[in-house]
């Protein structure tokens, strides 16, 4: 299992190369006149001149992206262009907003997502229709317009939520509830109907398969063969399932983030690229690709550990 | 089998698992802040936050307010546009208008304790001239600034600038401390002598800046609350969601939400900043030689139905105009709002004699958001014979793309500022949206005139806009209707030339 997790970091570390490599020369290359961006169109061209050589970006790429690289490794991930203000601390005081939503928002995704779709697969009948139905009405409408629909209702209509999110420093932990119950609600819809589809596939594939109707021959009882060994085989088609839908969310959060008005990555992401702010940009990609690394490894693991011919591959 | 009481709770597994990746969420801080408003507080949504808190990166307009909370100017700029005093108590021009003599305050102190004097304020002037901030063209007319004594400074121009007192109550009149001019600290917290500081603890960037009232301020008029928050909010959903929802008292808004903040029966103040159209930049000819023709320019001016335009597509919020000059500015005349009314049967007489009949075609890149109003103008050039091409949308090298003289023609909105602003934003030579250096002896000499007219400027610069509407070197449609709205808590006064009012305009509704 060591020799697994090893193999798996090892090659997260690889993507991460590869994708820092990519990413600083598309960027650096393809965004026009950075040093007249940040002086504004005033700026004479020896104005310009002295901001490129004061930003570095007066040597050759791959002199840039070492230094970057140096540096990065040694924890410094450089500074906004525009504010001056250390990506990393940017980094620190968003990741926290953005990573609570997201996973309290997989764990409620998970949890209802698995007892309906177990539900739908077992009952069949009219449950598997209302689950159907509703997976279809629930994965067609988008995020943010279920999220301006909670706000118009929950927040303005009956003013149970705040409309806009009241999270700043020294608030306590109320603060953060209660502010992020409607952005999470507004991800969550897509992220159940779609996970609990796929879990009523898996699970279903798996009640037909011969060994299940072996154990029934033998006597075993239907809740002792769902419990021990259906859901143990369809675990893993549903939690790729979710790790997907969580990669997928980090995407999603960044318009839900701007309507509810969340300090998180999505505003950051946003404002960085507009601005072609690219020591920002750099560090909001190495952040997305150290998540997707991590809930992979995750993944791979759990799965590994429920299915040991996957570690075995 | 070994994992069977495990397995056995197997209808959690799917959430469990993840559930274990989850414990990395959490919060952080300490303090208490209450986002209760009362009469002793003000909360504003703002559209995007500061990069530096130094007064010598302020800009224009909405991007200047959030320094007005922070720092006094030299010159205070009342509502209407009459200047006053505030960090000088009085200014004078030599005969030649080329020495500006400014007396100063003796009374006033920065929020760390230095003294505000007469070199204090001339630290402030050479640092904005040199710190390459977005507006410090503001001093490009300025050669040095000479200290006379402890609360006189003497600003010497290399040549006269009708608009340097304008500009004084702009961002180049923000006084920040001495000490921390240059300093990396007054980026992200700033240091003046203005009627607010800055919470820094309670402050997020991109989130919100929070500002308490200083104590002992020199100007208590200019000081109604207690408490100021600007609340960062990008996205105009959020804002009227805020402003309906009570958690803001005022924020800028567009025509579409703007209905919705009716509805909640949120007040409304507008006033006109931009002017919107086309840009005829290739008045030579040398990318698009059609441009070059007079009667082209002129017959795309007749060729837009502005009032219906205006009506269908902006919901209303605006005024027709032929002209780029705007009505604060005194270089607008009345003859020239409607010189070019809508008039498609001259459009094709005047093609047909250009001789460019059929062989018309313009492209223009395409300004995100104004998708709709671009494919209107198309289908009106077309009637009369005229194509429009929209390109790709304008990206962030856009100015970069405008000097290099990549787009013949443009639809833009622009600001409608001072005479001298304004001509040297879109009129002369050094202009960045007159990148093809079109002019003439009779422009220079009329540019000359505004630029030695001193406080006449504006009647001097209506030659100026005369002669560029009826040389067609724009194709303006309409002044657009800035959308202010706010709540009954709170009086705001609309800011001439100003999106967002200065942060004076504000004050407890009784």
């Amino acid at each position: 299992m060591i020799k697994f997790i090893a193999k798996r970091l090892g090659s997260g570390v690889m993507v991460l190369f590869v994708v820092s490599v990519l990413t600083f020369t598309l960027l650096y290359t393809s965004s026009g006149s950075i040093a007249q961006n940040i002086l504004g169109d005033q700026a004479t061209p020896e104005q310009v001149a002295a901001k490129e050589h004061e930003l570095g970006l007066d040597q050759p790429l791959f002199v840039r992206y070492f230094s970057w690289l140096g540096d990065a490794l040694g924890g410094n991930l450089g500074a906004s262009w525009f504010t001056n203000e250390p990506v990393a601390n940017s980094l620190a005081t968003r990741i926290p907003v953005t990573m609570t939503m997201v996973f309290a928002a997989m764990i409620l995704i998970a949890i209802c997502a698995a007892l309906i779709g177990v539900a739908a697969a077992v009952k069949r009948g009219w449950v598997d229709r209302v689950v159907q139905v509703g997976a279809i009405i629930g994965d067609s409408i988008p995020g943010y317009v279920i999220g301006v629909f909670l706000v118009t209702i929950l927040a303005i209509q009956l003013g149970l939520f705040p409309a806009t999110s009241t999270i700043s420093p020294g608030v306590g932990p109320e603060v953060w509830v209660v502010s992020m119950t409607l952005p999470v609600i507004a991800l969550l819809i897509n992220g159940v109907t779609g996970g609990a589809q796929q879990i009523r596939s898996a699970v279903i594939k798996q009640l037909e398969r011969d060994y299940v109707r072996t154990l029934r021959s033998r006597g075993i009882g239907e809740r002792e063969i769902l419990f021990k060994h259906v859901l143990r085989s369809a675990a893993p088609a549903g939690l790729t399932v979710l790790s997907l839908q969580l990669i997928g969310m980090l995407g999603g959060v960044v318009i839900i983030e701007q309507i509810f008005a969340l300090p998180g990555m999505g505003p950051l992401a946003v404002a960085a690229t507009g601005q072609t702010d690219l020591p920002v940009v750099m560090g909001v990609v190495m952040y997305t690709v150290v998540v997707v690394i991590v809930v992979n490894l995750l993944v791979d693991i759990v799965n590994g550990w429920l299915n040991p011919k996957v570690r075995v591959s | 089998m070994k994992l069977g009481p495990k397995a056995a709770a197997a209808a959690l597994v799917l959430s469990a698992s993840m559930a274990l990746t989850a414990c990395g969420g959490g919060n952080a801080g300490a303090g208490a802040n209450s986002g209760a408003t009362t009469v002793t507080a003000l909360t504003l949504g703002t559209l995007r936050d500061l990069t530096s808190w130094d007064p010598a990166q302020a800009h224009v307009g909405h991007a200047l307010q959030p320094y007005q909370a922070a720092y006094d100017s030299l010159i205070l700029r009342e509502s209407d546009g009459k200047l006053s005093p505030m960090l000088a108590t009085a200014w004078k021009y030599n005969d030649a208008r080329t020495k500006l003599t400014v007396d100063l305050r003796t009374d006033v102190t920065f929020s760390d304790g230095a003294k505000f004097d007469a070199e204090a304020a001339k630290a402030n002037l050479d640092h904005f001239k040199k710190a390459n901030g977005p507006q410090m063209a503001q001093l490009s007319s300025v050669s040095d600034v000479a200290v006379v004594d402890a609360d006189t400074v003497d600003i010497n121009l290399s040549a006269p600038d009708p608009a340097l007192e304008f500009f004084l109550s702009q961002a180049a009149g923000l006084m920040g401390s001495p000490k921390a001019l240059g300093t990396d600290a007054i980026k992200t917290e700033p240091v003046g002598s203005g009627p607010y500081v800055m919470d820094k603890a309670a402050s997020v960037k991109d989130s919100q800046s929070v500002f308490n009232a200083r104590e002992g301020y020199w100007n208590k008029d200019l000081q109604k609350y207690k408490k100021l928050t600007l609340k960062i909010l990008l996205d105009p959903t959020a804002r009227t969601n805020a402003l309906v929802s009570g958690q803001i008292d005022a924020t800028l808004l567009d025509p579409k939400n703007g209905k919705q903040a009716e509805g909640a029966k949120m007040k409304l103040e507008t006033n006109q900043v931009d002017w919107s159209g086309l840009l005829l930049l290739d008045r030579d000819g040398s990318k698009n030689p059609a441009l070059a023709n007079l009667k082209v320019r002129q017959a795309i001016n007749y060729a837009f139905d502005r009032k219906t335009i205006l009506d269908q597509v902006m919901l209303g919020q605006g005024t027709p105009t032929s002209q780029p000059f705007g009505k604060d500015s005194g270089a607008w005349s009345e003859d020239l709002e409607n010189y070019y009314s809508y008039d498609p049967e001259k459009a094709k007489q005047l093609i047909k004699e250009s001789g460019f009949e059929g062989n018309i075609s313009i492209d223009v890149p395409t300004l995100p958001g104004a998708e709709t109003l671009i494919s209107v103008l198309k289908q009106q050039l077309a009637d009369v014979g005229i194509t429009l091409n929209p390109g790709a949308a304008i990206t962030n090298t856009f100015t970069a793309d405008v000097a290099a003289r990549k787009y013949s023609a443009l639809f833009y909105n622009l600001f409608q500022g001072e005479p001298t602003v304004a001509i040297d934003q879109i009129v002369s030579t050094k202009a960045l949206y007159n990148p093809f250096k079109s002019t003439t002896p009779d422009l220079e000499q009329k540019i000359l005139a505004v630029r030695n007219a001193g406080d006449n400027a504006g009647e001097a610069a209506k030659e100026v806009n005369k002669y560029v509407v009826e040389q067609a070197w724009f194709a303006p449609l309409f002044r657009v209707n800035q959308m202010y709205y706010h709540n009954d808590k709170v009086n705001v006064e609309p800011q001439a030339q100003q999106a967002v009012p200065s942060i004076y305009n504000y004050s407890p509704a009784k």
